[in-house]
């Protein structure tokens, strides 16, 4: 299966010293790979580079084989690459139906249709369509998050990456986070997935790849990671896989 | 005391275009800035250029000087605020503070100290249920009005509206959702411009012309943007109102020479007791 997302000799960081210390991580088309590793190791950081938040010091971003280092961060959108942060990742003074406008509108399907979401992504999340006229800053943080996906969705990218979508969710929307990556999968999609749930993860996904130190530690199929006992070792810092 | 009250809102209405131009770049941008007051002054000598000396009528003259407020106000950011946006926003609010003396000594060195008015006739006054209004307060309340209904539709029902709101809302998720912030920032100053000239046309047909005229309402404008929730454009308007009024209504009881009491005090208590304003969000530092 050939790479659609792929960093090879990744340096990038805040201030002076480097947070990623040469990470090489490729996406495989039509897959979802997971990123654990303990705080501090870099997942996010990884994520925000890719995601054109940060600039790469070093090191080369590719999406479908096109350098993608030079791209300010939504010129990358409109390439293809959505990015989910884990906290504020909606227009808290917006309401429901202007996030999603301004996502169709920015992130590269130029003006807005009369739908802001096409059936399939529609589909996915049901319930957004009766909080239209509600700002988002009064939706809970299940809501916020299934907001937050949908904006992401309206233009159907080629990679979706998603910071810690679980984070602060209750168990109940935990699940249905990892149900709809799952089926934002099978849509199609490509997903890079940052998570501390590790097992939850893992057990959607295909991919593992462990970080550590600003370095990657270990690559594996995630349901080889998952059966390991010493799984929580992984992302507590002891990264030992091989 | 009705004539009073009516004499407010005339002032508030006056506000309610620079406290909107405040409020949006505010949002936007991060920065109190306060050259928007020799900004109008600027735009203002500028409609009084086109109509008293080449003969314009008003209405043409405020439009052209607003479109080239809209497009100086782009430069002026280009060359002063652009190289320090990094530097956060005291920087940037000590630089506004620079550009406003220049900009104001500018007109001054154009046009002198002396006050000056534009071409326009004098109308008799009409009265209404004991309320006397001149010509100059009936187009100051139409044109308001309409600048901000249109403005209203622009931040609402338009695309780059939308963008402004998200930019000033979450300006990392706004990237992340494909908006270009430096096409934001410049329709952002462009519309700031035209506002800011709008409202120094009013305030020159209410007041006079002279060097100072936009300075003396900063600390108005700002109250009023303050008091309504900076970033706010819905708090900016009902802010002016209540700071227009409120000054107004306080010549009952204290000398006219003390009405910038208002502002100031309004300033103080907002900031102790409710400093996100009326409308505002609470800052939440990311």
């Amino acid at each position: 299966m050939s790479g659609i997302l792929r960093a090879t000799g990744l340096h990038a960081g805040y201030g002076a010293g480097d947070i990623l210390k040469g990470v090489d991580a490729e996406l495989a088309t039509g897959r979802i790979v997971t990123i654990i590793g303990p705080n501090g190791s870099g997942k996010s950081t990884l994520i925000k580079t890719l995601a054109g938040l940060l600039p790469a010091r070093q090191g080369e971003i590719e999406l479908e084989g096109e350098r993608l280092n030079d791209l300010s961060a939504p010129k990358r959108v409109r390439a293809g690459i959505a990015y989910v942060p884990q906290e504020y990742n909606v227009f808290r003074n917006l309401t429901v139906l202007e996030n999603l406008k301004i996502a169709r509108e920015f992130m590269g399907a130029g003006r807005s249709r009369e739908r802001v979401l096409d059936d399939e992504v529609a589909g996915l999340f049901p319930e957004l369509a009766a909080h239209h006229k509600t700002q988002a800053g009064n939706l809970s943080g299940g809501q916020r998050q299934m907001l937050a996906f949908a904006c992401a969705l309206t233009v159907r990218p080629k990679v979706l990456m998603l910071d810690e979508p679980s984070a602060g969710l209750s168990p109940k929307y935990m699940s249905d986070v990892f149900d709809k990556v799952q089926r934002v999968n099978a849509i199609g999609v490509s997903i890079l997935l940052v998570e501390q749930n590790a097992r939850e993860a893992l057990r959607i996904s295909h991919t593992c790849i462990v970080l550590a130190g600003g370095r990657v530690r270990a690559v594996a199929p995630a349901g080889e990671v998952l059966g390991m006992k010493d799984l929580n070792s992984l992302y507590l810092g002891d990264a030992t896989l091989h | 005391m009705l004539q009073t009250t009516f004499n407010g809102i005339i002032t508030g209405v006056i506000m309610t275009l620079p406290a909107l131009a405040v409020t949006l770049l505010f949002g936007v941008l991060k920065f109190p800035n306060f050259a928007v007051g020799a900004m109008m002054t600027v735009a203002a000598y500028m409609a009084f250029a086109l109509n008293a000396q080449l003969g314009w009528p008003l209405l043409p003259a405020t439009a052209a000087a607003a479109v080239a407020m809209g497009v100086l106000c782009i430069g002026i950011d280009s060359v002063t605020f652009k190289p320090l946006r990094e530097r956060g926003g005291i920087t940037l609010m000590v630089a506004s503070l620079g550009l406003g003396f220049i900009l104001e000594n500018i007109a001054r060195f154009a046009y002198g100290n002396s006050a000056r008015s534009f071409a326009i006739e004098l109308a008799r006054p009409f009265r209404f249920a004991d309320i006397r209004m001149n010509h100059e307060q009936m187009i100051t309340l139409g044109v308001s009005t309409a600048a901000m209904i249109l403005m209203w539709l622009l931040l609402t029902r338009s695309p780059m509206g939308r963008a402004m709101r998200a930019v000033a809302d979450n300006p990392s998720l706004a990237l992340v959702r494909g908006i270009e912030s430096p096409r934001v920032i410049r329709w952002t100053w462009f519309i700031a411009g035209m506002l800011l000239a709008v409202g120094g046309v009013l305030i020159g047909m209410d007041r006079a012309l002279e060097p100072p005229m936009g300075s003396n309402y900063l600390i108005s404008v700002f109250a009023a943007a303050i008091l309504g929730g900076l970033g706010s454009p819905l708090g900016a308007f009902v802010g002016a109102l209540v700071i227009g009024v409120v000054s107004e209504l306080s010549t009952l009881a204290v000398p006219p020479n003390y009405r910038i009491g208002v502002p100031l005090c309004a300033i103080a208590v907002i900031l102790v007791f409710r400093p996100q304003g009326l409308f505002g969000q609470p800052y939440i530092r990311r």
